[in-house]
Parts: structure tokens; sequence; C-alpha cells
């Protein structure tokens, strides 16, 4: 019986297979000439690295609002099914080429990983447009749009520089390895923190993992161990800062160890407000989903565009985040 | 009566097919909505070969979890022990190999290749000793194992994503997961199935061979049917039980290298979460965790099943959060029918039987 079984599981099995595998051509063809019935819109694939961050939700209000401008322009939006994960954002990046987009926008989960997928889409005559964090050389892209991530990490350091005057103890969280944004704003701090002679980095091995919980857990340890001498903790992102500024008020150093995040949250906003937070590193999400989405259309459309484009980056400190930039910046308005 | 005997007897066919019919009923079902709502792409060769890749990562690490599931036992350590065995490739495609043009370049890519391998297999290795010689159960000594494996990896790959040279990768494992257009990066040129999902058919059949032609295999459904009556009929349980979790080593190790082949770089941290997808594909095939049952065949259906839905609701624009919903529920309701034809759940059954008096 279960010989019988199997075998009829492998029959059909191969049946369902094969009915899949014999229609290439006629289908494919198909999807072509709708795509020609459909010429006036374009479509727009915009693959972010993950869905639940707020950061990634003021992006795809940027590429909504760059689409409404424009009119004919329809945004895909499809992040990983799993976040973080290159396997799972490659998958998207193949479903985009078989859907037909007439344009990628894709902000890869790794530097190195993506650049196959990448150079697929290109060889399908699909151009892609990088935004957020950058790509490994190879593929023809047609921009590379994001905030100057080694700036960020730079204004970081001397903001924390400044709140620290200058001396003392300090602890850089990383977020996970191979994320080329965030390593470049660790690798900013770095570089500038060490013109400061009285400054030492205690800690910079330590990786925050990409949700609040294993931050905290993470920043729990390292207070742990260096609390009694700290003076500051840089966290290099959202989810990371949050898990800090948890783990700094339960130890009961909020205040007293400066601290200074990288992108905001309704809980760094407030830390900002009461003084448990001294500076938090700003980047345009709105204009980072915008100009990603306008400069793959003016591309469709027959304009070249610059290698390199910053959205600009920001510090936001105690003392002006009252201003109507950094309100703007802080809150940015995102797609629900 | 015998018209219900009849009735009876197609559903019971029906439950037979399970999930080969399910997967055609999913691929029907996103087919007629893409029409309707979507792009009109998701019935289309190229998603097919899509699919069949993703899948094909899966499943060829299912097939090994399969004979430990078959044997009683499980494995929550295989997505880890993937990634760890993905990145000693990554390494040895960094660090010892030269270009892969370069003369002499063969003998390196093969040192590496069988050094990559090898981390995998013998990962499955220490697994079974473990398991064998302490006489825990495996869930717990492969949970401690998952996270040895992902310090282990994080450890070699210095908590971080270690990058080969792309120059060092032959063609042939640069183009293992290809999917793309080129008729000629495929092994058999006149038929684009990629080389991950043949891969996938080929090992397969070589593992239903050895659980229905060989001893070691009727060996392996004797020991998950009963350990106690394996020991009596003088199978010896905690041989067997080593055997099948090195040999699940080695279709880890060949998942690693398909992984290394489509992501092309290796991360340790990839590897968490990826159990529960190969252990899922298994029990969507009809694997019982109480063991003594589980088919190849239904394994790789259960690995395409997952790929479809999670393809089909991008082609659909679904959003993820519901991807995550729609598996899961899927996933209970496949092993609940399952159950159905086994007199699972008791109560509904002995209802059943007392009205049918």
């Amino acid at each position: 019986m279960p010989a019988f079984v199997s075998r009829c599981h492998a029959i059909a099995t191969s049946l369902c297979l094969t009915a899949f595998l014999l229609l290439p051509s006629g289908c494919s063809r198909d999807s072509n000439s709708s795509a020609d019935a459909t010429q006036s819109v374009l479509r727009i694939a915009v693959i972010p690295k993950g869905t639940s961050h707020e950061f990634w939700k003021s992006v795809h209000f940027g590429a909504q609002k760059a689409a409404k401008e424009l009119g004919n322009v329809e945004v895909i939006w499809r992040g990983p099914v799993v976040e973080s994960d290159t396997g799972s954002q490659i998958e998207v990046v193949k479903d985009m080429i078989t859907i037909g987009v007439d344009g990628i926008v894709l902000a890869p989960n790794q530097k190195g990983g993506l650049v196959d997928p990448v150079q697929e889409a290109i060889g399908e005559g699909i151009p892609v447009v990088i935004f957020d964090s950058g790509l490994d050389d190879g593929p023809e892209i047609v921009s590379y749009v994001a905030t100057d991530n080694y700036i960020g990490g730079q204004m970081a350091a001397e903001a924390m520089a400044k709140a620290i005057d200058e001396k003392g103890n300090v602890i850089l969280l990383r977020y996970i390895a191979g994320s080329e944004s965030t390593e470049q704003r660790e690798n900013g701090f770095l570089d500038r923190i060490a013109d400061y002679p009285d400054i030492t980095v205690v800690s910079s091995d330590q990786y925050a993992g990409d949700n609040a919980t294993s931050a905290k857990e993470k920043a729990d340890q390292l207070l742990q161990l260096h609390g009694d001498s700290l003076a500051g903790i840089f966290a290099v992102c959202e989810p990371n800062a949050n898990g800090t500024l948890e783990a700094i008020k339960n130890a009961g150093l909020a205040g007293k160890v400066k601290f200074i995040g990288f992108d905001p949250s309704d809980a760094l906003i407030g830390a900002l407000g009461n003084g448990h937070c001294h500076g938090i590193v700003l980047q345009d999400p709105v204009q980072m989903g915008y100009q990603s989405v306008m400069t793959i259309v003016d591309y469709i459309n027959g304009e070249s565009a610059e290698e390199f484009q910053s959205t600009g980056e920001y510090l936001a400190t105690p003392e002006n985040m009252d201003e109507e930039l950094y309100q703007r910046l802080l809150h940015p308005p995102t797609i629900e | 009566m015998n018209l219900k005997r009849r009735l009876g007897s197609i559903s019971l066919a029906l439950l037979n097919h399970g999930p080969a019919l399910a997967l055609i009923a999913i691929v029907l079902l996103f087919t007629i909505a893409d029409n309707a709502f979507g792009s009109g792409s998701f019935f289309s060769g190229r998603n097919a070969r899509v699919i069949i890749n993703s899948a094909a990562l899966v499943a060829v690490p299912a097939l090994g979890m399969t004979l430990i599931i078959i044997a009683g036992g499980i494995d929550l350590s295989a997505g880890t022990a993937l990634t760890l065995s993905g990145t000693a490739l990554a390494i040895a495609f960094r660090d010892y190999t030269i270009d892969a043009q370069a003369a002499g370049a063969g003998t390196w890519i093969a040192l590496a290749l069988l050094g990559g391998l090898g981390v995998g297999v013998l990962c499955g290795l220490l697994n079974g000793i473990i398991i064998s010689v302490t006489e825990m159960v495996p869930f717990i000594v492969t949970l401690g194992t998952m996270t040895i494996f992902l310090g282990l990896g994080q450890v070699i790959a210095d908590e971080s994503t270690v990058y080969p040279q792309t120059e060092h990768l032959p063609d042939w494992l640069r183009y293992l997961c290809y999917t793309g257009s080129n008729e000629e990066r495929y092994w058999i040129p006149f038929l684009p199935i990629p080389s991950s999902g043949l891969i996938a058919i080929l090992l397969g059949g070589l593992v239903a061979a050895l659980l229905r032609l060989t001893v070691f295999g009727r060996n392996i459904v004797a020991v998950g049917s009963s350990p106690s009556t394996a020991r009596l009929c003088g199978i010896r349980v905690g041989a067997t039980t080593v055997w099948v979790y090195a040999l699940a080593g080695i279709f880890v190790a060949v998942g690693a290298l398909l992984y290394f082949a489509n992501v092309k770089n290796g991360n340790p941290s990839d590897g968490t979460g990826k159990e529960l997808e190969i252990i899922a594909a298994v029990v969507l095939g009809g694997g019982s965790l109480s063991g003594g049952r589980g088919s190849v065949s239904g394994t790789l259906v259960g690995a395409l099943i997952i790929k479809t839905i999670s393809s089909g609701c991008t082609m659909l624009s679904i959003p993820n959060t519901y991807t995550h919903i729609i598996i899961g529920v899927i996933i209970i309701v496949a092993v609940l029918i399952d159950g159905l034809r086994n007199g699972t759940p008791a109560w509904l059954f002995n209802r059943l039987g007392r009205r049918a008096d």
C-alpha cells in the first residue's frame, strides 16, 4: 500500500510539473501582449529590505508621492517575506522580473548576494535603481540613491564628542553583519571618533541584531560590563536604538550615559525631549523613495542620471528638535 | 450501502494523493486568481522555474529531514548547519581557491567543495552520535546543536558575511540556481529546468530507492515505527540513528551548496528559521512527527506547495503578513486532513461510529 501511494504521488507530481513546464513560450507571450495593452502605465517595483520598520513605510510614502505626481506610474511595493533574509529578497526580485515590471527600485539586503538577480533583471531589459544600501560593483545600475551613511556616522561621532565633553569611554553597538549602510555608519563613527584623543572606544565588536529585543539583550550585557565607567553609546539604527534606550533606562543610567541614535522612533523622540537621548542622526526616507522612483522613470523616458545621489543627512538635538525641518524629519509621513 | 462504501474508497484515494492534489488545486486557484486580478504571469514557464528553484533550496535538506522524521527523530539544527556549511564553502572559495579560469583551478575547487560540504556531513554525524550515545530526545539535542552551529558559523565568519571573489566561482556553480532566459546556462538545453531542481529530483530518486530497496531503508522505517520492536528484531537502533543523521548531513551539505550558489556568499545567521520551513515541507508531504511515516515525493511536493503559495501571493500583491497566515493555515489543515485517514481526532470518529450504529 505505501509503495502504491507514493507511486501515485510521483505520477501526480510529475504530471503537475510537466504541465507547469510545458507552457513556457505560450504564456510569456500572453503577458507581453497584456503589457502592450497597458503601456501607458509604468509599473515600478519598489523592494525594501523589510516592510515592518517605520523607515520603509516613509520610503513607501515617498515612492507613492512620486507616482501620484507623475500620474502614469503604478508602484508595486513588495518586501522580502522573511525580514533581512537575502534568499527571500532574491525571490522577490525574480518574481518582479516574472511579472515583467518596467523598472525595479531595490534596497539590497546584502551587497554581494543581490548582484546576480540584478544582473538577471538588467539582462531581461528591466532597469534597476539601488537605494538606501549599496550593491557590489558589476551590474550597470541606473543610479544609487541613498543617505551618505559615512558622513552620518561622522556626524554621530561629533555629536557624541560634544555630549561627553570630548572625553570618556564610548560603545559602538553595531547592527547586523553584511549590511552596507550600517557598516558605513559604523566606519564613519569610528574614523571620526579616533580624532578625539581622550575618547576610548571600549566596545565596537557587538552586533545588536535586527530587532529591539536582541538589541536590548546585547546592550544589557554591555552595560553590565562597562556601565560604571561609561560615558556614551551610539546605536546605529532604529530597532537597535530602541532596545539600547530600554537597556539604559533599566540600568538606571538614563541621562548619565550619553546616547546617540540613528533614525527616529517615538521612543527616541520622547527621550530626546526628556534628556535621555542626546542626538539622533536623521535621514530623509521620503525623499529617498521619491527620488528613486523619479530617477527610474526619467531613465525609462530616456534621461541619464548621476551615479550617486545623496538624499541628505541631519542631526536632531534637544535644542533644534522643535524647528520645522527637524519636526518633519523626526515625524516623516508614512503609508498605512 | 454499496454507494457509501464506494464514496468511502474514493475519499480515501483522494486523501492518499493529498499533497499532489493540494498542489494542483493551489496552482489552479492562483492561476485563476492571477488571471482575474493579477498580472497573468503566475502560470508561466519563467515562474515555474523560479518556484522550482526556490523549492529545491528547501527540498534538498528536507530529503534528509524526511529520513530523520521517518526514523522518529527531528533535526532543529538543519537550518544553521546548512548556513554553517554554506559559510565554510564561502570561506573556502574566498581564501583557498584561485581564479576559476586559471590552470589547476579544478583541484582547488574540488578541495573547497569537499571541505565545505564535509562540514555539513560532520554536523549531521555529530547530531547522530550525541543522540544515540546519550539517548537524549532529538528535539533537545538538535536544539542545542542549532545554536552551537550558529555560533560556530559566526566564529569562522568573523561575525560578518563572507564574500568570495566572483572570479573564483566556476560557471557551473554560479548558474546552479539560474532562472533567466539564457538556455545555455541550463543542464538540459532544450528543457530549461533550473539545475537546482534537477539535483533535488535526482537526490529524491536516490532516497526513494534507499527507502524501498535496501535493508537499511526498511530498518529506518522499523526504528521510526517502534524502536523497541526494532531492537527485538535485531536491528541496531543506535547505529541506524547515527547513519540516518549522518546521511541527512549530506543533504544539508548539498542544500548548503545550493544556498551558496543562490546568494553567492555565506552568512551564518541566514539559517535561523530555515529548519522550520524544511520541517514544514516534510509534514505537508505526509511525514508524521511520531515516526514511521513520510514520503520522498510528498516532501518534494510539500516544498513546492510552500513556494507556490509564496510566489502566488507576490503575484497577487497579497501583503507578506497574509502570506505567513495562509501558509500557517495550510500546514495545519493539511495535517488535519492527513490525520483523518488515521482516525484522528478520536472524539470525531467516536461520535461518527456511534451514529452509524
